[in-house]
C-alpha cells in the first residue's frame, strides 16, 4: 500500500529534455507566486500603476526627469560609443579613456546645481585626471583589459 | 611555513588601502560596503589570490565600519547596518560629543569584528566538515533553507519568495552545462540571444549593475537633494573619549557581537536586522536603558559591535557551504571564483594556507580599521562632504571596468551591467527584494544540478524527505523559519508602533 502511494512520486527525466525540467518547475512556481501577488494586492496594483505613470509623466510627485533620464541616456551613449570606438583602437584602452573623459564631464555637469567658473574648472580637471589615472593604473600598470 | 611567505608588506598594504577605501565608501551616505567591493573589484584582477583577498576583506570591514560616520554626524546611516547608531550617536554629536561617539563606535566595532573572526575560525571548519558528508539531496535542501530564511525575513514574505525564485529563474538562462552533467541545450531565451547568453548572465556584471548603477539611478531620480537639511556637525571641542566608558559594557559587547555573528551566519538577513536586534536586546536587558535614544554610549556599543560582527559571521556560510551570508559576500563569492577559489565544504580542507591567510587578513583589517578611524577620524569625517556630482560619474566608470574585464573583454557584460542597473531600479520601485533575488541568482544553477541529480539517482520525489536524518532536520529548519516569520508578522501586526 505504502509503495503504491510512493510510486505516485516517481519521476524520470528524459536526458534530451533534461535542460527544461528544472526551468519548467521554477517558471510554474514563478507564475503561481505572481498570481498570488496580483490577487492579494490587486486593489493596490491599478492605482499604483496609474500613479507611476503620472510620476513618470511629471504630473505628480518629485521626480527629477532631467537627471534620471539624462543619466540613462548618457550611460547608454557612453557604452555604445565606447563599443564603436574600441573597433578603432582595439586592445589599447583608448576608447575607454576618451569616452570616460567625456562621460565623466557631461554627467558631472548634469548633476551640478549651480555652475560657477571655479566649479567648471574643477569638473574639467576631474574629468581629465580621474579617467586618465584609472586608465594608466589599470591598463598600463596592471595590464587589465579595457575597451 | 608557507603562510608566512604570503604575509608580505604588499599584503598588509593592500589590507590598509582596502580598509581606508572601504571606510570612505561607508562614510558617504548611499554608498555601501557592497558598492565598495563592486567598484574596486577590477583592482583585484591584477593581484594574485592572497593579495586580492587582502584588498577585498579590507574593503568589506572598512565599508561596514565607515557607515557610523554619517550616522553620528548627520543622522543618516552610511550603510543600512548603522541605522541604530543614529539613535544615540546623533544626539551625542548634537551636544558636542561627536568625536566621543565615533570613538565609542570604533572600539565597539573592532571588538565585534575580532569576535566574529574568532567564531569564523573555530566554527567554519566544523560546519564544513559536517557539510562534506552532504549528498545532492542535502545540498539542495541547504539552498532551499537559505532561500526560505532570506525570504521569510523580508518585509513582505510573498515578495521575498517571489524575488528569490525570480533570481533562480534568471540564473537558469543559458545552456544546461555539459560540465555539470547537463545536455548542453539552451533554454529560457530566443534563438537570436544564444550568441550572447550561451553561458547565461555573468554574475559580477549583474551584481555591479544592481548594487552600483541602481544606487546612482535612485539618487538621480531624487535630484541629489541633501536629505539632512543641515551640514555635518563639527568634531572640534566637546567631551573627550575615555576607555572607561566601556566599564560595565562587556556583557553588552559580547551579547551584541554574538547577535551580529549569528545574524551574519543566516544567509541574506543583513546588517540592519543585526543592529536593530542587538539594540533592542540592550534596551530590554540593561539595568538602565532610560537614556537610550537620547545619546547613551551603550546604544552605540550595541549597534556598532553587532554590525561589525556581521563580517565574520557572513563568511561562515560562504566558506563552509558556498552560500553567501549577505550582499557583500555575494560579490565576494564572484571575486573568489575569479581568483580560482571554489568556496564550499571542501574549500578549507583543500586550501588550508588560503584559509589562514583569510583569517589573518580579517583580523588585520579590523585592527587597521581601528588604527585608521581612531587616529584620523577628524579627517575621515570630511569625506561625507564630497559632492556626488564628482563621485557618481567615477563610480559608473569603475563599474564599466569591473564588468568589461571580468571575462577579459566582453562588451555584452557592460550591457548586462546597464540592463541590471535599470532592472534594480524597477525592482526597487515595485517592491522586489534585492538580496533574495541575488542569492537566488547565485545559487540557482547549483540548485538545478542538485535537484536534477537527486531525481536521476533515486527516481522518486520522496527522497527529499527520507534520504537521511539530516534531510529531515533541514525540513524542520525550513518549517521553523517559515513559522518564525509568520509569528513575527502576527506579533508586529498586534504592535503597530515599533519602538525606536
Amino acid at each position: 500500500m505504502e509503495s503504491q502511494w510512493l510510486s505516485l512520486l516517481d519521476v524520470s527525466i528524459d536526458f534530451d529534455q533534461s535542460h527544461l525540467f528544472f526551468p519548467r518547475i521554477v517558471t510554474w512556481i514563478l507564475v503561481i507566486l505572481l498570481a498570488m501577488i496580483v490577487i492579494t494586492r490587486y486593489r493596490l496594483l491599478v492605482p499604483g500603476l496609474k500613479r507611476a505613470g503620472r510620476v513618470l509623466a511629471g504630473r505628480e510627485g518629485e521626480f527629477d526627469h532631467k537627471r534620471f533620464f539624462g543619466t540613462l541616456a548618457l550611460t547608454t551613449a557612453y557604452f555604445y560609443l565606447m563599443s564603436v570606438l574600441s573597433d578603432v583602437f582595439p586592445n589599447t584602452g583608448y576608447s575607454f579613456l576618451i569616452m570616460s573623459v567625456l562621460f565623466v564631464f557631461l554627467l558631472s555637469l548634469l548633476y551640478v546645481d549651480h555652475l560657477t567658473r571655479r566649479l567648471f574648472i574643477i569638473l574639467v580637471l576631474n574629468a581629465l585626471i580621474a579617467p586618465t589615472l584609472a586608465w594608466y593604473v589599470l591598463a598600463q600598470l596592471f595590464r587589465i583589459t579595457l575597451p | 611555513m608557507d603562510i608566512l611567505s604570503h604575509l608580505t608588506p604588499m599584503f598588509f598594504g593592500l589590507i590598509a588601502a582596502g580598509t581606508l577605501i572601504g571606510i570612505i565608501f561607508g562614510a558617504i551616505p548611499g554608498m555601501t560596503a557592497t558598492m565598495a567591493v563592486a567598484v574596486c573589484l577590477p583592482l583585484t584582477y591584477a593581484f594574485g589570490l592572497t593579495n586580492g583577498i587582502a584588498l577585498l576583506l579590507g574593503l568589506y570591514v572598512g565599508g561596514i565600519s565607515g557607515g557610523m560616520v554619517p550616522a553620528v554626524l548627520i543622522n543618516i546611516p552610511g550603510t543600512p547596518s548603522s541605522i541604530t547608531t543614529t539613535f544615540d550617536g546623533y544626539p551625542m554629536a548634537r551636544r558636542g560629543e561627536g568625536e566621543r561617539a565615533l570613538k565609542i563606535g570604533i572600539v565597539a566595532s573592532v571588538f565585534g569584528g575580532l569576535f566574529s573572526a574568532a567564531v569564523l575560525f573555530f566554527f567554519a571548519p566544523v560546519l564544513a566538515d559536517f557539510a562534506i558528508k552532504f549528498s545532492y539531496v542535502e545540498k539542495f535542501l541547504i539552498i532551499l533553507l537559505a532561500l526560505t530564511v532570506i525570504a521569510s525575513l523580508c518585509s513582505n514574505m510573498l515578495m521575498g519568495i517571489f524575488s528569490g525564485v525570480l533570481g533562480v529563474w534568471l540564473s537558469l538562462i543559458g545552456t544546461y552545462s555539459i560540465t555539470e552533467g547537463g545536455n548542453g541545450e539552451p533554454r529560457l531565451m530566443f534563438d537570436f540571444m544564444q550568441y550572447y547568453l550561451i553561458d547565461g548572465f555573468s554574475l559580477l556584471p549583474v551584481l555591479i549593475g544592481i548594487f552600483g548603477l541602481t544606487t546612482v539611478l535612485l539618487d538621480a531620480e531624487k535630484g541629489f537633494k541633501d536629505d539632512t537639511g543641515q551640514g555635518p556637525i563639527s568634531l572640534k571641542g566637546g567631551a573627550k573619549f575615555k576607555f572607561s566608558v566601556f566599564k560595565g559594557q562587556l556583557l553588552n559587547l559580547v551579547r551584541s557581537s554574538s547577535i551580529g555573528t549569528f545574524i551574519g551566519i543566516l544567509p541574506g538577513v543583513g546588517g540592519s536586522a543585526a543592529s536593530v536586534l542587538a539594540y533592542s536586546q540592550e534596551k530590554n536587558f540593561s539595568r538602565d536603558s532610560s537614556q537610550m535614544g537620547k545619546g547613551a554610549p551603550q546604544g552605540i556599543v550595541a549597534s556598532e559591535s553587532s554590525n561589525n560582527a556581521l563580517t565574520g559571521g557572513a563568511l561562515v556560510p560562504l566558506l563552509s557551504l558556498g552560500i553567501p551570508g549577505d550582499s557583500t559576500t555575494a560579490i565576494l563569492i564572484g571575486a573568489f571564483t575569479l581568483q580560482g577559489i571554489q568556496v564550499g565544504p571542501l574549500f578549507i580542507g583543500n586550501n588550508i594556507d588560503t584559509w589562514y591567510v583569510m583569517i589573518i587578513a580579517l583580523l588585520a583589517a579590523n585592527v587597521m580599521m581601528f588604527g585608521i578611524m581612531y587616529f584620523a577620524i577628524r579627517h575621515i569625517a570630511k569625506v561625507i562632504e564630497v559632492p556626488k556630482y564628482i563621485l557618481y560619474p567615477l563610480i559608473i566608470m569603475m563599474c564599466v571596468v569591473g564588468a568589461y574585464a571580468i571575462n577579459y573583454g566582453i562588451m555584452f557584460d557592460v550591457w548586462t551591467l546597464l540592463l541590471f542597473g535599470i532592472f534594480g531600479w524597477v525592482a526597487h520601485k515595485i517592491g522586489l527584494e534585492t538580496v533574495p533575488l541575488i542569492i537566488g541568482f547565485i545559487l540557482g544553477k547549483s540548485a538545478e544540478v542538485y535537484f536534477v541529480k537527486s531525481i536521476e539517482s533515486y527516481g522518486n520525489l520522496s527522497i527529499f524527505f527520507t534520504k537521511s536524518p539530516i534531510a529531515m532536520f533541514l525540513w524542520v529548519l525550513i518549517a521553523v523559519s517559515v513559522a518564525f516569520a509568520i509569528y513575527l508578522r502576527v506579533r508586529n501586526s498586534r504592535q503597530p508602533t515599533i519602538e525606536s
